[in-house]
């Protein structure tokens, strides 16, 4: 499934997830525009990382929670290419809060982050794939369906995520663009500290049937594969990516013991 | 206005406090500001001034004081470019 010679946007793809995606695709001949937020020199070190791959690489700063920030983004991506094949909306950022802490600027920062990002990014996207087949990939989390702790705006916005994933991949369809998402349990990543404390990461960790946690790579070989003409018939879909964990019972997995 | 006046008002405005209550001493713990109101009032600061304060920088700042010299500086090379 040779992906070479084309141009992907990984957003938010310095660190974590979104790295691994960036290294994946380039692994694949894919050039890459890495688009980071807060972490300068962790977008460098991908940059560089993917460049020893033999691809080319862009690096450009943008807030995709601020719609502006996203059109400099494609205007530098349309004027330095002209094109676009594959769109990953990894970007994402939260306030760990229960419901009833959830005020509007908390509200308003992780929906706009997740949510909102990735219908303006696809929007914009969609004008650079006109013609060329593309991809869009977004990138989802388990808290879409089942309640986290502290967890509550983070879901919502992933709710929001896909079901825009699955209006994405039937109006984008006539244009011969694939859309789908992929969503995670935890994954082990330095955001993931941020979030949830590390008895809870052991715990996960104990928890999953396919006997470790899920890492970076194990997302990015799902992305890549959804980025191939393998998956051309894969539309509108959440894969979800946990090793066993959302649908195995953990009254099971203890042996039955309550 | 000077960039420590201007950098008052941003925190100020993003954290609902007073602007007397900034000094060079002062944290954002002291304000009981969260992480988000960190980041916000970090965007707003690099919007005003032009400039990028990537996390690596930020961390190191011990109170106000340290991120209105951080600002100060890079306000000063720009100008020098």
């Amino acid at each position: 499934m040779s992906l070479e010679g084309k141009l992907a946007l990984v957003t938010g793809s310095g660190r974590g997830i979104g790295r691994a995606i960036a290294l994946k695709l380039a692994s694949q001949g894919v050039d890459i525009v890495v688009n980071f937020f807060r972490r300068r020199e962790a977008a460098e070190k991908t940059a560089k990382d993917i460049e020893a791959m033999g691809v080319k690489t862009e690096l450009i700063r943008a807030n995709v929670g601020d719609p502006a920030k996203i059109d400099e983004m494609f205007d530098t991506i349309a004027n330095k290419f002209g094109h676009l094949d594959i769109l990953i909306n990894n970007a994402a950022s939260g306030v760990g809060r229960s419901v009833l802490d959830v005020d509007v600027k908390a509200w308003e920062w992780t929906m706009n982050a997740n949510a909102r990002a990735s219908l303006l990014c696809a929007q914009r996207a969609s004008k650079l794939m006109e013609g060329r087949g593309g991809k869009i990939v977004n990138i989802s989390s388990l808290g879409s369906y089942f309640v986290l702790p502290t967890y509550a705006v983070v879901g919502v916005s992933k709710a929001a995520l896909e079901a825009l994933t699955r209006y994405l991949a039937i109006e984008l369809a006539p244009k011969g663009i694939c859309v789908n998402a992929v969503a995670a349990s935890a994954v082990e990543t330095e955001a993931l500290k941020f979030y949830i404390k590390e008895g809870l990461i052991q715990d996960t960790r104990q928890a999953t049937p396919a006997g470790r946690m899920v890492i970076p790579e194990d997302v990015a070989k799902v992305v890549a594969f959804l980025c191939s003409e393998e998956a051309f018939m894969i539309r509108g879909q959440t894969i979800i990516v946990d090793g066993g964990t959302s649908i195995a019972l953990p009254v099971i997995l203890r042996g039955g013991q309550q | 206005m000077s960039v420590e006046e201007q950098i008052k008002e941003i925190i100020a405005r993003i954290v609902h406090v007073d602007k007397s209550a900034l000094t060079r001493e002062g944290t954002f713990k002291d304000l009981k500001a969260d992480s988000l109101d960190v980041v916000q009032a970090m965007v707003a600061v690099e919007e005003t001034f032009d400039i990028e304060i990537p996390d690596e920088e930020a961390q190191k700042f011990q109170n106000f004081g340290d991120f209105v010299d951080y600002v100060e500086r890079r306000v000063a090379e720009k100008e020098k470019v």
